[in-house]
């Protein structure tokens, strides 16, 4: 009697720690269940900055190397901005808004989910282009001011991409 | 000791070549030290002219003309608030704040005076002194700013800037404005509107444009290190000194009519 009841405790014992281990290494064994990210083509632009593998890899570093000359020694205009990136990256939604690049299933998000980095960029970073800039004020190009207030009226007018379509053929 | 100081004719000879060895030694330090602080200088000059680096041929300033600067004009926050999305975010004691309006009396005369008061860029700055990463730092061309990803928020700069000109982000921000990244744990003050100087000399700082849209025109942008910019012809013209000019900060802001 003594014994039959050791066995059977120890039957539990041992079926019960193959259960936990089984719980535990899951990820491990169903990692493959795991959707891939899914990467949204960019909204405008034809081409990056640098090849699709180098940037994948290697974003970070442009972007910090670029970081520090801008902030620290006043380099503007050079090719690897964060703006830059928003700026082509940025989805619209149906009614013409910018979508956060850090929003759930956006591009910079997607990726970031997958790998499980945080990004910590937008937390003072702009995550959508400035109105203005939707239609190419970038820095280089400055607009005079009454150009501006004219596009932004007909910005705040309307539908966005057919008022794109008139600020481009107009000009 | 005598016996060994006294000088016989092999003694003197070594004891000068030794004395020419040293010199020379000490003349070839003296050369490669100058020389290569040349060559770091040329290669600094050279990698600024390449990369388009400020450089300290510049150095920025603000003449804020007290007479024309009227009590109760805010002009110049609100134009400083919209270029930089400062919004009316948190409570009053720790709003962000990188122009306050001071208005002053003098108790004797009792003449009145409305001054905007922003970071002094100051070309000695205490704030730059303290901190304790390397975020609170000047620009060779003279704008004192913070590096927010260097930034810890200790808040020594604050403690330290006789201005009263940083600010402490106390809450999560949103909708931050592309050119103006702005973030919680972070302090920040006027950046003299570094964004739009470098990309033109001609973009005057937010507050200097609003100033004029207003038409007051009280606050001037320019190069304090070329006598022939307008900045400096101004000041020649008309005055101008410096708050706390006895703290020695040699600020880049200067008023006249104080």
């Amino acid at each position: 009697m003594l014994r039959s009841l050791a066995t059977v405790t120890h039957r539990t014992i041992v079926s019960v720690l193959c259960a936990v281990m089984l719980i535990t290494t899951a990820g491990f064994w169903f990692a493959g269940a795991v959707a891939q990210p899914v990467i949204v083509p960019a909204f405008k632009g034809e081409q990056c900055v640098a090849d699709t593998n180098l940037m994948r890899s290697d974003h970070m570093k442009l972007l910090d190397h670029q970081r520090d000359d801008t902030v620290i020694d006043g380099v503007r205009g050079a090719p690897y901005s964060l703006i830059g990136c928003v700026d082509c990256h940025a989805q619209r939604s149906d009614s013409g808004a910018a979508i956060r690049v850090d929003a759930e299933g956006q591009f910079c998000q997607s990726c970031h989910a997958y790998a499980a980095v945080k990004i910590d960029c937008f937390s003072c970073h702009a995550a959508v282009p400035e109105q203005a800039r939707q239609i190419g004020l970038l820095p280089d190009n400055p607009m005079p001011h009454a150009e501006i207030n004219r596009v932004m009226s007909l910005l705040k007018s309307t539908d966005y991409h057919a008022k794109e379509q008139q600020f481009f053929t107009t000009n | 000791m005598q016996k060994n100081n006294s000088s016989s004719p092999q003694t003197d000879k070594s004891l000068l070549a030794r004395r020419r060895f040293l010199r020379n030694l000490g003349l070839l330090g003296a050369t490669a030290v100058s020389s290569f602080t040349l060559l770091e200088v040329k290669a600094r000059e050279q990698k600024a002219n390449t990369t388009g680096a400020v450089t300290a041929e510049k150095r920025w300033g603000l003449l804020i003309d007290t007479s024309k600067c009227s009590s109760g004009c805010d002009a110049c926050v609100r134009g400083c608030n919209e270029e930089h999305g400062i919004e009316n975010e948190g409570n009053d004691a720790t709003r962000a704040q990188w122009i306050r309006k001071i208005d002053l009396k003098d108790k004797l005369t009792g003449s009145e005076s409305s001054v905007p008061v922003m970071c002094q860029h100051c070309d000695s700055a205490p704030c730059v002194d303290v901190c304790p990463t390397g975020a609170s730092f000047k620009r060779a061309d003279g704008i004192v700013l913070v590096n927010k990803h260097t930034c810890i928020g200790c808040r020594y700069c604050m403690m330290a800037c006789p201005y009263k000109a940083r600010s402490f982000i106390h809450e999560t921000l949103t909708n931050q404005k592309p050119a103006a990244p702005r973030g919680k744990g972070t302090v920040e003050s006027c950046t003299l509107c570094v964004h739009r100087v470098d990309r033109s000399e001609d973009l005057q700082p937010a507050c200097a444009v609003a100033c004029t849209d207003e038409a007051h025109s009280a606050i001037l942008f320019g190069d304090l290190n070329d006598p022939q910019s307008k900045l400096a012809t101004k000041m020649k013209e008309i005055g101008a000194s410096q708050v706390r000019a006895d703290l020695q900060l040699n600020t880049g802001v200067r008023y006249h009519g104080l």
